[in-house]
């Protein structure tokens, strides 16, 4: 005689929907410069509750605990060999193969986190260990950030495969059962605690979560895309990252008549030169006096591209040959290459008009920041 | 009743009115008789006219730009650096309460800009005719 018991508890199912949410979140937008803030969010999320299930496998529910399904891979892999030949036993709880899926899913998942994390902090010097790294450090996390999650992806195939192929074989909708947490099981059978108030903590921690993060990357895009400062339609988030160096003699002088284009974006040897020949810069003589050229070289020298943690300044230095000194960022060849595939039209537009209008794609082009998500082409 | 919240008013007026007062060296006004007092010392010297400074700034002086190049026919308005396409605040002072007001960015404008017009330094002469003119000019 069969019951239907209480398998998944609240917490785990909850851990369970929002886990595979934030993966797909995270794949879905993976490839999108604007919706970095969106990554990240998913990805901080996802590394929350992977550390909560860690906890809750010791604590949790009969059968979310780790004890209750602690097989070896061999254990999976011959359990997968029975399934395949329609032989393998019902299990109430993870059968040896799924168990394996939980195993990988949470140890790629923390770790495709956090080299997430990593490769932000170093490449863009962002988020929770911003400054941590070098640039070209952060560059090696996140090609592993990108190779890795594409195991988690075969991974989590290859757990849809077998929920599907064990749903066939049992008879029974086991994605129903991550939903309402219930088994048919037979008499007698461990029940799980469904500990309601776990649960809806979890849930209620990853909406507080959410809501935090809209005030803190995505109130002001959003803002701006509904209605003032006349952002193009569509919705744009730029994503937060650290304030760059500052000079205000530096702003008056340089910006005047044009962007005051950062120092990071130019090695010192260029800034060197260009101030040298200020009575003759681009066929302007910039007539500034002594004490003003000295202050403004200083802040220029001081934070030129070989002094600062930013992407772009690692990898315009990087792309210039010691033995030259451009005096225009649009020669060197990082920016070249970055912008091969704007086309003439857009470099014509009346929006754009010339390479040095910066802000007209890049919106933080005044701070100097260059993030990747503040990057539009405007239409 | 009335009295003290018209009183309350006021005060939240002048308090306003000072804390928004900016903090400038100079008056244009000032700056026009310190260029004054620099040409009258020159020969062949004539009392500043608008009217000269006028043409001075709409008419070119043998190169490629004149003023209007980047400040537009309207002093008042809002112009655009002719190369950069950066955009800069009004060079009249009714529009923009910030112009005239520092001697030395006086020069130091004076200075790059005459350069890229003329090809040469502007006179305390021409100085002085063109900000007469920019002072004529309603907003």
């Amino acid at each position: 005689m069969n019951q239907r018991v209480l398998v998944w508890d609240v917490p785990t199912r909850v851990f369970h929907w929002l886990f595979a949410l934030s993966f797909a979140a995270c794949w879905y937008v993976s490839e999108s410069d604007l919706w970095l803030s969106f990554h990240t969010f998913f990805g901080y999320l996802m590394l929350g509750l992977i550390a909560f299930r860690l906890v809750w496998g010791f604590m949790g529910g009969h059968y979310t605990r780790f004890s209750e399904f602690l097989y070896s891979p061999l254990a999976g892999l011959r359990y997968l060999r029975q399934a395949l030949s329609g032989s393998g036993a019902r299990y109430i709880g993870h059968n040896p193969a799924g168990s394996q899926a939980v195993y990988l899913l949470l140890a790629l998942g923390l770790v495709v986190g956090l080299t997430g994390m990593f490769a932000q902090g170093g490449e863009e010097q962002h988020g929770a260990v911003a400054g941590w790294l070098a640039v070209s450090t952060g560059i090696i996390f996140k090609e592993a950030h990108g190779y890795l999650a594409i195991v988690m992806l075969l991974v989590v195939i290859g757990h849809l495969a077998g929920v599907a192929m064990e749903s066939w074989l049992h008879k029974e909708n086991l994605p129903r059962s991550m939903v309402t947490g219930f088994k048919e099981a037979a008499q007698g059978s461990a029940v799980s605690k469904p500990h309601y108030g776990v649960g809806v903590a979890l849930l209620a921690a990853a909406i507080a979560f959410g809501i935090w993060w809209f005030f803190y990357a995505w109130h002001e895009p959003v803002a701006k895309h509904l209605g003032y400062g006349g952002a193009q339609p569509g919705l744009h988030v730029a994503f937060v990252g650290p304030k760059l160096p500052d000079n205000a003699k530096w702003r008056d002088e340089c910006g005047g008549c044009h962007l005051a284009f950062h120092p990071n974006l130019l090695p010192a040897r260029s800034w060197q030169k260009l101030m040298d020949g200020q009575n003759k810069h681009f066929g302007t003589d910039l007539a500034l006096d002594d004490a003003t050229k000295a202050a403004v070289l200083a802040f220029l020298l001081n934070n030129a591209a070989e002094h600062s943690d930013r992407e772009a300044a690692y990898k315009i230095n990087r792309s210039i040959k010691a033995s030259e000194a451009p005096l225009r960022i649009t020669e060197t060849p990082y920016w070249v290459k970055k912008h091969a595939e704007i086309s003439d039209a857009i470099w014509r537009s009346p929006k754009v008009k010339t390479k040095s209008n910066c802000g007209a794609c890049h919106e933080d082009a005044e701070a100097g920041t260059f993030e990747d998500a503040a990057m539009k082409i405007p239409k | 009743m009335f009295r003290y919240s018209s009183a309350f008013v006021w005060l939240g007026v002048a308090a306003m009115g000072l804390t928004t007062l900016p903090a400038f060296a100079q008056t244009p006004n000032e700056v026009l008789a310190t260029l004054k007092t620099a040409a009258a010392g020159e020969p062949n010297f004539q009392e500043f006219s608008a009217a000269r400074g006028e043409q001075f700034f709409k008419v070119k002086h043998g190169k490629e730009w004149s003023c209007t190049s980047c400040h537009t026919d309207n002093p008042a308005a809002q112009g655009k650096h002719a190369d950069t396409g950066k955009a800069i605040q009004p060079i009249a002072p009714s529009a923009n309460a910030e112009r005239f007001t520092d001697m030395a960015k006086v020069e130091k404008w004076f200075k790059r800009n005459c350069n890229d017009v003329l090809g040469r330094a502007c006179t305390p002469q021409e100085k002085g005719d063109v900000l007469s003119y920019l002072l004529t000019v309603k907003k």
